[in-house]
């Protein structure tokens, strides 16, 4: 009951005008940046940071969300229409999706996929309202120790799934900790890694490091091999004809079923739950061999699992002040930057504003459907705009918000700087997931490992003697065990690292 | 692709080694636990293992790299990435001594010129909107403080 009244309030705040305008721009923004191929929802999420600046933590969040989950729709147009995904996660809707649209059925692929993701957006968002609450109770209870064993879980999930080495992931991972610790010492005061230079003493800005691993390195990627931008397929009939109803419905149930659960564990980026949905289609269909050729199921299954992954992948974030991908982490380094902590404590000192964002997801997919299936034939005209005036946009873009932040050509050099590391990262396949994870829950980790140790005056007996400690601890262990024996299917590993 | 992650390597093991030389500078304990230089230390103690773990997986063949794909741009390509590069240097030491708008105004006009845009009235009605227009949205209506140069402009 409780939960409810908390709900309404947060519905009743979401839809003021304020909020609800707020929602749409995000919402188109997101879209936006889902369909231009080269422009992800990290670093779009991330350049869009600085239109917040004004706004208050509510209205600001409400927008980052929706550009988040706008960018999970709006990946799909391009992956349908040229075979493109405008996002990761849209890479398994390019095989049947690309295939409908050259039979002629393009719309019906768009329509499928813009319904799929709203009931699975609806739905994810649903059991986000009924089990957060209960979640963020018990995570209350959590102490330093246990707070330490759970963010090490979440990052050696990103770590256990990324690309061609475990070695590599782990490498990644402790060079984001330890970039991390540039700046004053949470605990203690004392300068580290500053070298004398002041801007260094506010350590090294999230912000500015993922637009520029992100962003900028997107376009030096693009201007190398600009994507086509040619379409030939007719968007004709949105809705799907009966027999294709028939086929979807199962899909979607399953997609939204497979996308919430894969969405609650921290580390799971957004493209496995659209690979597990499309690979659980396949093996169940009659007539697996229509799959890659035009099968419905494979556009409606990963669509579905894709949004309801998105929202659900709020919960260990709003619960536990975990990040499950880049994205998320981007998004927890907007609440930051508004000067909000994401986690258990935000249900108990912010419950008005946690309560109008969750509102606010089902303003959002019912604002995206309503974007997605009537406007389609617009969103897919943007793809003719030529990638050159997109490129500069970007650029544009990244320099007013790395300098909006602190007002401060330091962060711009950052990102500079680091959209050459990026670049370079992406050449030769290093993954960049876990360095980000590693970014941004490094001062977190260090706080929780450090509080815990001083706990128990330096004993390191305290995180097998207490029993939940321990049992997150040999998770993280089992996780890493099960990479190094290479037990994930090897095109997870490949997906999960982009 | 494989002379790329052996340097990948060595410039990672570079800013290991550094930054383990630089936390022995801070305390590993005090009174009341681990001290401001526990963490760094110890990063910079398994991420230099782990960087040699790694040379050591690419050189015994251990690590799946596909020897046959070239790391490095063409010639053209490299152009064009290179100017972009150029650019945002250029941009980046000029936004605050001639301000947003004046640094914005060629930034944008020059790439998009040098990317292969061709019509030079796009490119101007771009160059304008981005620099004086994206300026007066930041500054006037999002309250978002943007560099003036000493042109006051």
């Amino acid at each position: 009951m409780d939960t409810l009244n908390h709900l309404m309030t947060g519905l009743a705040a979401a839809m003021s005008l304020q909020n609800l305008l707020f929602a749409l721009i995000g919402c188109i923004l997101g879209t936006l940046i889902g369909v231009l191929p080269g422009l992800g929802p990290a670093a779009g999420t991330a350049i869009l940071i600085p239109l917040t600046f004004k706004l208050d933590p509510t209205g600001a969040i409400i927008m980052l969300s929706a550009i988040y989950y706008g960018a999970m729709y709006g990946g799909t147009i391009t992956s349908v229409l040229i075979n493109v995904p405008g996002e990761a996660a849209s890479v398994v809707t390019c095989f049947d999706g690309y295939q409908m649209a050259k039979q002629g059925r393009g719309g019906t692929a768009l329509g499928i996929a813009a319904i799929g993701s709203f009931i699975g957006g609806i739905s994810a968002t649903i059991a986000l309202v009924v089990v957060a609450p209960p979640l963020a109770r018990v995570a209350l209870s959590f102490g330093p120790p246990e707070f330490f064993a759970l963010m090490l879980v979440g990052l050696c999930l990103i770590i256990g799934l990324a690309g061609r080495s475990l070695l590599a992931g782990l490498t990644m991972a402790v060079l984001g900790l330890l970039i991390a610790l540039v700046g004053i010492d949470p605990v203690r005061g004392a300068p580290r890694f500053t070298f004398g230079i002041p801007s260094l003493y506010d350590g090294v800005g999230f912000i500015p490091v993922v637009m520029g691993l992100f962003g900028v390195a997107e376009i030096l990627l693009t201007v190398e091999k600009p994507y086509r931008q040619v379409i030939d397929t007719k968007i004709a009939s949105l809705l799907p004809s009966r027999e294709e109803w028939r086929r979807s419905l199962g899909a979607i149930g399953r997609g939204t079923g497979i996308g919430f659960f894969l969405g609650l564990i921290p580390g799971v980026g957004a493209i496995i739950p659209t690979f597990v949905a499309y690979v659980v289609e396949k093996r169940i269909s009659k007539t697996p061999e229509r799959f890659g050729q035009g099968a419905i199921e494979g556009v409606a299954a990963p669509e579905t699992a894709n949004n309801a992954y998105a929202n659900a992948a709020m919960i260990p974030l709003l619960t536990l002040g975990i990040p499950s991908s880049p994205t998320i982490a981007v998004l927890m380094g907007a609440f930051i930057v508004n000067g909000l902590t994401p986690g258990p404590f935000l249900f108990q000192e912010r419950p008005d504003l946690v309560w109008a964002v969750i509102a606010s997801f089902f303003l959002g997919n019912i604002l995206l459907l309503i974007l997605n299936l009537p406007l389609v034939g617009l969103w897919a005209r943007l793809l003719h705009l030529p990638y050159q005036y997109v490129c500069v946009g970007t650029l544009l873009f990244c320099i007013v918000g790395a300098y909006s932040l602190q007002q401060n050509m330091f962060d711009v050099g950052v990102m500079i700087v680091c959209g050459v590391i990026g670049y370079g990262m992406r050449k030769i396949d290093l993954p960049i997931a876990p360095f980000v994870l590693g970014l941004i829950l490094g001062p977190f980790l260090e706080k929780s490992l450090r509080t815990s140790l001083e706990m128990s005056a330096g004993d390191f007996s305290i995180f097998a003697t207490r029993p939940l400690c321990l049992g997150l601890l040999i998770v993280a262990g089992l996780v890493l065990l099960a990479s190094a024996l290479r037990l994930a299917p090897a095109e997870v590993r490949e997906a999960s690292n982009d | 692709m494989r002379r790329g992650w052996l340097v990948a390597c060595a410039c990672l093991l570079g800013v290991f080694i550094a930054a383990l030389v630089t936390s022995l500078g801070y305390s590993l304990s005090d009174a009341l636990g681990p001290g401001p230089g526990f963490f760094p230390f110890w990063l910079s103690a398994i991420g230099a293992a782990l960087t040699v773990g790694m040379f050591l997986e690419i050189t015994r063949g251990r690590m799946q790299i596909d020897a046959g794909v070239t790391v490095l741009p063409d010639r053209s390509a490299a152009l064009q990435a290179g100017s972009v590069l150029i650019a945002l240097i250029a941009a980046a030491v000029a936004f605050e001594p001639l301000g947003f708008r004046l640094t914005m105004l060629p930034f944008i006009a020059g790439l998009l010129a040098v990317l292969g845009a061709r019509s030079w009235t796009a490119i101007a009605l771009c160059a304008v909107a981005g620099s004086f227009g994206v300026f007066h949205v930041f500054f006037y209506w999002l309250k978002v403080p943007l560099p003036i140069g000493v042109f006051g402009i």
